[in-house]
C-alpha cells in the first residue's frame, strides 16, 4: 500500500478514524461478535493460566509453606472459636425473631458464571453469561465465600462485563463492624465511602474523626446507598491516614477477592436497587 | 500488503486473547505487561523508517485492546496510531540508521 501524496495519506487516516469511531454505534454487536468467537479460546487460556501460575506459585512459595501453614492453623482455631459463639447467637437470634414475628432474612438467588477474561486496565472482568441468561446491569457479583467482586456494568447477549470494586468508576457505601470487646475497637459501626483507586486498591473515605479504624479491620458493604446488599465482605484495612485538620480521615483497603485464582463467581439475581 | 494486514490481524487477535486470559495470571512486580503495546513499539522501532507496517500494527493492536477492554472502540486504536506516527516521524527525520 503506497501513498504517493500527503493528501491521500491524510484522507486514508481520516477514513480509518471515522470507520473505527463509527463502530461505537454498533459497539454491543461488534464486541459481542468477538466475545462469541473468542469465548472457547479464552476459557481454555484462563484455565491454562490458572494451572501454570498455580504451579509456579507453589514452587515459589515452598520456603514459606510452613509459615503459611502455621498462620492458617492459627486462623482456623480463631475462626472455630468464633463459629461456636456465632452458633449461640444464631439460636438466640432465631428465638428473638420468632418472638417478634420477624421473618428470617431471605438468601440470595445466585447464578454461577465463569470468568473468561480480564480487562487490560485490570478494572473489569468478562463473564460468560449475559442478557440472554437473565442478567442485567447493576447486579452485584460475589465469590463463593460471599466476598464482593463488583457489579455488572455492561450486558451483551451472552456475556457481561463486571466492573470491579477496585475500579476508579466504583463508589459504594461501606462500614467496619463494631468490635466493642477488642482493644481499640469501636462501640458502633464505622461508616464511610469506599472508592476504587485502580490497581487493586480501594480508599475508605469520609470516616468521621471520632471513629477508630485499625489495620486488619474488615470492611463490609452497607445497604445504605442501595448499590450492594449489606454485609458482603469487601476488604481489609491496610493503612490508616489521619489528618487532624480535616473532619474526616481515610484508610486504604485491600480487596479480599482474588480474580487471578477464581474461574467462577456468582451473580446475585434478586437484588434490586 | 493485504497479506501483511491479515497476518497482523491474526497475531494481535491472539495476543489480545493471551493478554486478557493467560498473561493476566502472571504479575511482574504487581503489574501485567501490555504485550500488544510492547509489540507495536518494537515493530515501529525495528522496521525500516520508510515502511508503514508499524502504523498498521498500531491501529490493529489498538483495535483489539479496545475490543477486550471496557473503553469505547477507538480509544487505544487512536492512541497507538498516534504513537506509531510519532515514532515514524522521529525516526524518519531525526534518527539515522546504517542501511544493511
Amino acid at each position: 500500500m503506497k501513498f504517493t501524496t500527503v493528501k491521500s495519506k491524510i484522507l486514508f487516516v481520516a477514513i480509518l478514524i471515522g470507520f473505527i469511531l463509527s463502530l461505537n454505534f454498533f459497539q454491543k454487536g461488534t464486541k459481542g461478535f468477538f466475545y462469541n468467537l473468542s469465548a472457547p479460546i479464552q476459557t481454555t487460556f484462563w484455565q491454562l493460566g490458572e494451572r501454570v501460575s498455580g504451579f509456579f506459585g507453589t514452587i515459589g512459595n515452598l520456603n514459606n509453606l510452613k509459615k503459611i501453614n502455621d498462620e492458617s492453623q492459627k486462623t482456623i482455631q480463631e475462626l472455630l472459636a468464633e463459629k461456636a459463639s456465632f452458633a449461640e447467637l444464631k439460636k438466640e437470634n432465631e428465638i428473638l425473631r420468632e418472638a417478634l414475628q420477624i421473618g428470617l432474612q431471605k438468601d440470595f438467588r445466585l447464578a454461577l458464571v465463569r470468568v473468561i477474561g480480564k480487562d487490560i486496565g485490570q478494572e473489569s472482568i468478562l463473564i460468560n453469561q449475559g442478557a440472554g441468561d437473565g442478567l442485567s446491569a447493576g447486579m452485584p457479583v460475589v465469590t463463593q465465600q460471599k466476598i464482593l467482586v463488583g457489579r455488572i456494568s455492561e450486558v451483551f447477549k451472552s456475556f457481561s462485563r463486571v466492573t470491579l470494586i477496585s475500579s476508579k468508576e466504583s463508589t459504594f457505601d461501606a462500614k467496619v463492624l463494631a468490635s466493642p470487646g477488642e482493644a481499640g475497637g469501636s462501640d458502633t459501626d464505622t461508616t464511610g465511602v469506599a472508592r476504587g483507586q485502580g490497581n487493586s486498591k480501594i480508599k475508605f473515605d469520609l470516616v468521621p474523626q471520632d471513629k477508630t479504624l485499625k489495620v486488619g479491620d474488615l470492611v463490609v458493604s452497607s445497604s445504605l446507598g442501595g448499590i450492594y446488599p449489606g454485609g458482603l465482605l469487601a476488604g481489609t484495612v491496610i493503612e490508616v491516614s489521619r489528618n487532624d485538620v480535616s473532619p474526616f480521615y481515610q484508610a486504604e483497603i485491600k480487596p479480599l477477592f482474588d480474580i487471578q485464582n477464581s474461574s467462577a463467581v456468582f451473580v446475585i439475581l434478586n437484588f434490586t436497587k | 500488503m493485504i497479506k501483511r494486514i491479515l497476518i497482523l490481524f491474526a497475531i494481535f487477535y491472539l495476543l489480545a486473547l493471551l493478554q486478557t486470559s493467560f498473561f493476566i495470571h502472571f504479575k511482574i512486580w504487581g503489574i501485567v505487561p501490555n504485550f500488544i503495546l510492547i509489540s507495536v513499539l518494537l515493530i515501529n522501532v525495528l522496521e525500516k523508517p520508510k515502511k508503514n507496517t508499524g502504523i498498521v500494527a498500531g491501529f490493529i493492536g489498538g483495535f483489539f485492546l479496545d475490543i477486550f477492554s471496557s473503553n469505547f472502540i477507538g480509544f487505544y486504536a487512536l492512541i497507538l496510531l498516534a504513537l506509531s506516527f510519532l515514532i515514524k516521524i522521529i525516526f524518519r527525520k531525526y534518527v539515522w540508521a546504517p542501511t544493511g
